[in-house]
């Protein structure tokens, strides 16, 4: 067994809050925008029409969009090396490296442009794992999203794979 | 465009693959929309100084695509209630991948539809499996 990757002021912090809650404004511009660059030109998400004869009380965005908003403006200084942003919520690892693992979600009510969405972010698993190039963190943040009327309409855990 | 619903649906059933290739322009402008800055994306020379073989399609515009996939085929009367993905291997611009769903259980009465995903590189193997949760219209309850 290799040395642990995960130091214990970090094990400490499962369950945590580890960013928010933020509360950010869902904006037409923005969700279009992640639309054209995924190539989801589904009309609910251009077209004011389409989206009401859709069940939409407005224009909807695109479902994982919401995680995409909520992230906050930061100067250039604060990159690494690898071009992420250095993280004041990040838990400490002894890594050097961050994948992105995969995403689970529950979709449990509309978001439409407009919407001001709250987002909490726990740190809801961190696990040290054999892999076959060697010792990795696995490690799941789960976020809740909540509407301006305090209907929760998303829940997300993103697993990151560290090493 | 005609709706699907939940009388039209068997188990077993499969989805019409979806295909899509992302150029480096798309890259930029997924990073872009998405505010990631991740080196892996957009810099080759540093995607191979951390082992990659060329520049990695992100992630979340793979799960992206996905929904895309779901709700393409649910329809605009349709809803994704869940969906989950594991990305398994990574997948490189300019190449040609493929979505596949088949059907795996139905709650008729709730008009509730479960689907096995996968994202498939060029060569066929499955680079990242999933599942979804997808209602349609026509539940008799």
């Amino acid at each position: 067994m290799s040395t642990s990757l995960i130091p214990q002021e970090s094990l400490d912090r499962i369950g945590a809050v580890l960013a928010g809650p933020i509360t950010v404004t869902i904006e037409q511009r923005e969700a279009q925008r992640y639309a054209y660059a995924v190539g989801d030109e589904n009309p609910v998400y251009f077209d004011e029409a389409a989206a009401q004869a859709a069940g939409y009380r407005t224009l909807t965005v695109p479902p994982t969009f919401v995680t995409h908003a909520l992230v906050q403006p930061k100067s250039a200084e604060e990159l690494r090396t690898d071009g992420l942003y250095r993280d004041g919520t990040g838990v400490r690892l002894e890594v050097s490296r961050m994948m992105f693992g995969g995403e689970e979600w529950d979709f449990l009510a509309p978001v439409c442009v407009g919407d001001q969405i709250t987002a909490t972010t726990r740190l809801a698993a961190l696990d040290q794992k054999e892999g076959s190039k060697g010792p990795f963190v696995r490690q799941v943040r789960e976020t809740t999203y909540v509407n301006q009327d305090g209907v929760e309409v998303a829940r997300s855990r993103q697993i990151g794979i560290a090493r | 465009m005609s709706q699907i619903t939940i009388a039209d649906v068997s188990v077993g059933d499969t989805l019409p693959v979806m295909e899509k290739a992302a150029t480096e322009a798309q890259l930029f402008l997924y990073s872009a929309a998405s505010h990631n800055p991740h080196r892996i994306h957009y810099d080759r020379e540093y995607a191979g100084v951390e082992g990659h073989a060329d520049l990695l399609v992100h992630g979340p515009l793979q799960g992206s695509w996905l929904t895309q996939f779901l709700t393409d085929w649910a329809g605009p009367g349709g809803r994704l209630l869940n969906v989950n993905w594991q990305n398994r291997a990574s997948a490189y611009p300019n190449e040609v991948v493929t979505f596949h769903g088949t059907v795996t259980a139905i709650d008729p009465d709730n008009g509730i539809v479960d689907l096995d995903v996968e994202e498939r590189s060029p060569d066929g193997r499955v680079i990242m499996p999933g599942t979804a949760r997808v209602s349609l219209p026509g539940g008799a309850a």
